[in-house]
């Protein structure tokens, strides 16, 4: 079991990380941040490293191993990656299932 | 008469170093006895013209002696040494092997009949042109090997230009291409062939100074190697003339570094192919991945996909274990990438290695350069991983140096994207790292690579 609190503590912790590397366009960290569209401050690049960041976080301190970017969470009408919000929404629900 | 070039420039140095081996020096003439003596045995044998032959031995007078004897008594060959032992068996199957002959550390030979007949078209092929053969068999690292079968009577053409002699490590293994060609070329010009006891930087280091090695034709990973181990520290190198590098992409990084260390020392790359012998190039300074390939024999184009393509007189009939690889107008597609500037061409890596990330290319050996530059990366390797989202992403596996190995791996990790972030775009930048704390290299001293997760 995993809560959403600490899934948004893992997204941003990877938000962080990623802002390490950022001299400017920062991310902000918000549950409204949108993650894809044109207010997002993430290219599809960045999108994945997100995501990948957020795989490896899960594996490194829950032990849970888990695709995030997969071929379903693609293919839902709404797409999970529209904000922080979703992505926690959609990863509290996929892992706790 | 496939041989009457080797012979003569051999009895015109009867007195000159054919071989050092075991440490002790082997001259020309001991050589020729040598390969009278297997002349002699192989026509007692019976060893009819045609016959497939698998030698299973390292680099030795009597091998190379019994290697040029066959290529007289028109044998298919098919050299085998202990880096591929474990295939020995599938190796004998595909090759239609009909003796097999062993020679082992110490000289001691042992011959064996074990099949009768050999009916592959290629074969047979061979036998009615009343030609030797020789018969490669690929790395097959990221698959099957397949077995390239060269009619030796072409392959042996262009060693007949005399060159300059070398004194030279036959660093590229007896069953490679780029080992053959050492050990011909040499020969040819009646240089001399410094065998080593193994491929460990040391060994060879302490070779090149001992008997006053000028060429070393090697792998960009030994050059790796032996600036990681530092070793060459406690060497004398200064007889070493030319260091030549080929089998696989070249980090600029390494370049750079070795050309600093030691800028008398000629860096050239070279290209060649089982499939194709070895191509004449010229690079176009040490310090370049630039080069010129071509040479008599050889016609090279670039596909509107800038992939090489290269037509030779002295390539191979086919596979023995897989459809023709050339094109209606007989050109060998190489599936190597390259960028052209003039008449100079580099090599950008293996088309299959390359990564699409969302539809930009990536080239691992171009990211592997940069990550190289990091001094606590000992080796680094790049590959592909599937992606949903965007096909592919960039992932690499790195060894770090011993003394970083207990560092905090989140904080390398930063350091490595931070340094890339410096010199790559964010879509080069890998997405994934992974420490292992195992070598990257094969027997044949070539990176091993992951199979790439493809699109």
């Amino acid at each position: 079991m995993i809560t959403e609190q600490q899934i948004t503590d893992v997204i941003y912790s990877v938000i962080d990380q990623m802002n390490e590397l950022r001299d400017q366009n920062l991310i902000d960290k918000g549950l409204q941040t949108p993650l894809i569209g044109q207010r997002s401050q993430l290219d599809s690049v960045d999108l994945v490293n997100l995501l990948l960041g957020v795989e490896e976080q899960l594996e490194d301190e829950f032990d849970i191993s888990f695709v995030v970017a997969n071929e379903k969470a693609l293919s839902l009408k709404n797409s999970p990656f529209r904000t922080v919000k979703t992505l926690t929404d959609y990863l509290t629900d996929s892992i706790n299932q | 008469m496939f041989i009457d070039f080797l012979i003569e420039q051999f009895n015109r140095h009867k007195d000159k170093d054919a071989l050092v081996w075991n440490e002790q020096s082997c001259c020309y003439a001991t050589l020729l006895i040598k390969i009278n003596e297997w002349r002699e045995f192989l026509s007692k044998k019976d060893l009819q013209p045609g016959t497939v032959v698998m030698i299973q031995a390292d680099y030795s007078p009597n091998s190379v002696a019994l290697l040029l004897a066959l290529i007289e008594a028109k044998a298919i060959i098919v050299p085998l040494t202990e880096s591929v032992v474990h295939k020995k068996s599938e190796f004998i199957e595909v090759s239609q092997t009909q003796v097999l002959i062993e020679i082992d550390g110490q000289d001691a030979v042992s011959y064996q009949v074990i099949a009768d007949t050999a009916d592959h078209e290629h074969i047979i092929c061979l036998k009615q042109r009343q030609v030797p053969g020789l018969i490669l068999f690929s790395s097959g690292s990221t698959g099957k090997s397949k077995a390239a079968i060269h009619d030796l009577k072409k392959l042996l053409e262009k060693f007949k230009l005399p060159r300059h002699a070398f004194r030279s490590i036959p660093f590229l293994l007896y069953d490679h291409i780029g080992g053959f060609n050492t050990l011909l070329y040499t020969l040819a010009n009646a240089g001399c062939l410094v065998v080593v006891a193994d491929r460990k930087p040391d060994t060879v280091l302490q070779a090149i100074e001992q008997h006053a090695v000028e060429l070393l034709p090697t792998s960009p990973t030994f050059i790796n190697l032996v600036l990681l181990s530092e070793s060459y520290q406690k060497y004398d190198l200064s007889s070493l003339k030319t260091v030549t590098y080929g089998t696989e992409p070249m980090p600029e990084s390494t370049l750079t570094r070795f050309h600093a260390l030691f800028p008398q020392i000629k860096l050239l790359q070279t290209y060649g192919l089982s499939e194709l012998g070895i191509l004449r190039s010229k690079s176009e300074s040490s310090t370049s991945l630039w080069m010129k390939v071509g040479g008599e024999g050889f016609q090279t184009r670039i596909t509107d996909d800038n992939i090489l393509q290269i037509k030779a007189d002295s390539g191979m009939l086919g596979y023995l274990n897989a459809a023709s690889p050339y094109t209606e107008d007989g050109w060998f597609h190489t599936g190597d990438l390259v960028e052209q500037k003039g008449d100079y061409i580099r090599v950008l890596g293996r088309q299959s290695e390359i990564i699409n990330v969302g539809g930009l290319k990536v080239y691992p050996a171009e990211i592997e350069s940069v990550l190289l530059q990091l001094n606590f990366v000992a080796e680094a390797e790049v590959y592909g991983e599937k992606n949903a989202l965007i096909g592919q992403v960039v992932c690499a596996r790195i060894r770090l140096n011993e003394q970083m190995a207990m560092e905090d791996k989140k904080a390398i990790k930063t350091k490595i994207k931070q340094h890339c972030k410096n010199a790559l775009e964010s879509y080069q930048i890998p997405a994934k790292i992974k420490f292992d704390e195992h070598s990257q290299f094969s027997a044949r001293f070539k990176k091993q690579r992951t199979l790439s997760g493809g699109l």
